[in-house]
C-alpha cells in the first residue's frame, strides 16, 4: 500500500549508523531519566488534560478546520497543520497551566539530583 | 545506574546553588522539557485534525453551527413580546415560525393489516386493528377453530379464572359488558 503523502514519517534509523561515538549531552541524559521514570508520560497526560479543560485544544481544532476549509481537504498535510497551529499554540497556553507544569518539572529535576 | 551517576553531581549543583547562572540554566532546562511536551501535544492535535479532515468526519460540523445559530435566533424570537405565542386562529406558530396541522397527516402502512393509515389516526386504528374493540375480537375468533370457540364460551373451567363460578358473571363484574364474556376467553386474553 502506497504511504499517504500527507503524513510525513521520518525514516527508521539504520542500526549500522547508531555507533556510540558521540557522548550524550547532559540534557539528553536527563531526558532519558525523564522518560524512564515515567514522569514524562505523566506530565504529558497532565498537560493534555489542562489544555482540554481550558479550551486550548478546541481553539487549535478550530484553527485546523479553518485551514482545511481554505486549502481544501485533499491538499492538507500533517506538517502543514503543525506549522499552522504551533505559533498560536505555544503562545496561548494559559499562564497557570504553564506555571504548574514548570513547577512539576523542577520538582522532577531536584528529585533526579538526589 | 550509570546514567544516574553521570548526571547526579552536575544536576545537584545546578538545582541547589541558586546563583544567577544556575537559575537561568534551571529555567532554560525546565522550559526545554515543557516545550518538548507541548510540541508533542501539538503534533497529536494536528494529526487528529488531519485524520478527521481526510475521513470527512467533520461533515456535520457546519450543520451543527447552523443549528446553534437557528436556536439562538429562535430564543430571541421567543423573548420578543410582540409575537403572539397563543393559538392564532386555527394554527399554532412554533419557535421557528412554522405551523403544523393539528392532526399529523403523513401516510404510511399499518404493520398489522397493511392498510394505508394517516399518522394522526394511527392510535385509534390500532385499537380496532389489534385487539381492544369488539370487531377485532370477532376477527380473531372467526379465524380460530370452531371447537375452540365452543369449549371456551361460558365454560366454568378456565386457565385465567381461579374459581369455578360462572365465567360470564365474573366477566360481567370486571368489565360490565356481558357480550364480551365468551369472546374474551376464546382467544385467551384477560381484560383488567
Amino acid at each position: 500500500m502506497k504511504p499517504k503523502s500527507s503524513v510525513n514519517r521520518p525514516p527508521t534509523p539504520d542500526v549500522v549508523e547508531n555507533l556510540p561515538e558521540r557522548e550524550p549531552t547532559f540534557q539528553e541524559l536527563i531526558n532519558i531519566k525523564f522518560i524512564e521514570t515515567g514522569e514524562k508520560e505523566r506530565l504529558m497526560e497532565l498537560l493534555r488534560e489542562r489544555l482540554v479543560d481550558c479550551g486550548w485544544k478546541d481553539e487549535m481544532k478550530a484553527l485546523c478546520r479553518a485551514f482545511v476549509k481554505k486549502k481544501g481537504r485533499d491538499n492538507v498535510t500533517v506538517d502543514e497543520l503543525v506549522h499552522v497551529i504551533t505559533p498560536k499554540g505555544r503562545a496561548s497556553v494559559p499562564d497557570s497551566v504553564k506555571a504548574e507544569l514548570l513547577q512539576r518539572i523542577r520538582t522532577f529535576l531536584v528529585s533526579a539530583a538526589l | 545506574m550509570k546514567i544516574i551517576k553521570r548526571i547526579q553531581k552536575p544536576l545537584l549543583k545546578l538545582m541547589s546553588v541558586p546563583n544567577e547562572e544556575n537559575l537561568s540554566s534551571q529555567s532554560q532546562l525546565s522550559s526545554h522539557f515543557f516545550l518538548d511536551l507541548l510540541d508533542s501535544i501539538i503534533v497529536d492535535v494536528a494529526s487528529e485534525c488531519h485524520r478527521i479532515a481526510k475521513l470527512g468526519l467533520d461533515a456535520n460540523l457546519e450543520e451543527e453551527d447552523e443549528e446553534l445559530k437557528l436556536s439562538a435566533q429562535a430564543r430571541v424570537r421567543m423573548a420578543d413580546p410582540g409575537n403572539s405565542n397563543e393559538t392564532n386562529g386555527k394554527y399554532v406558530v412554533d419557535i421557528f415560525g412554522q405551523t403544523h396541522p393539528s392532526v399529523a397527516n403523513e401516510i404510511f402502512e399499518c404493520m398489522n393489516c397493511s392498510r394505508s393509515i394517516m399518522a394522526g389516526k394511527f392510535a385509534p386504528h390500532l385499537e380496532k386493528c389489534m385487539g381492544k374493540g369488539r370487531k377485532a375480537r370477532l376477527k380473531v375468533t372467526r379465524s380460530s377453530s370452531g371447537a375452540q370457540n365452543r369449549n371456551s364460551r361460558g365454560s366454568s373451567v378456565s386457565t385465567y379464572s381461579n374459581h369455578s363460578s360462572n365465567n360470564s358473571s365474573v366477566n360481567r363484574l370486571t368489565n360490565g359488558n356481558p357480550s364480551f364474556a365468551g369472546e374474551e376467553h376464546s382467544n385467551g386474553a384477560s381484560q383488567p
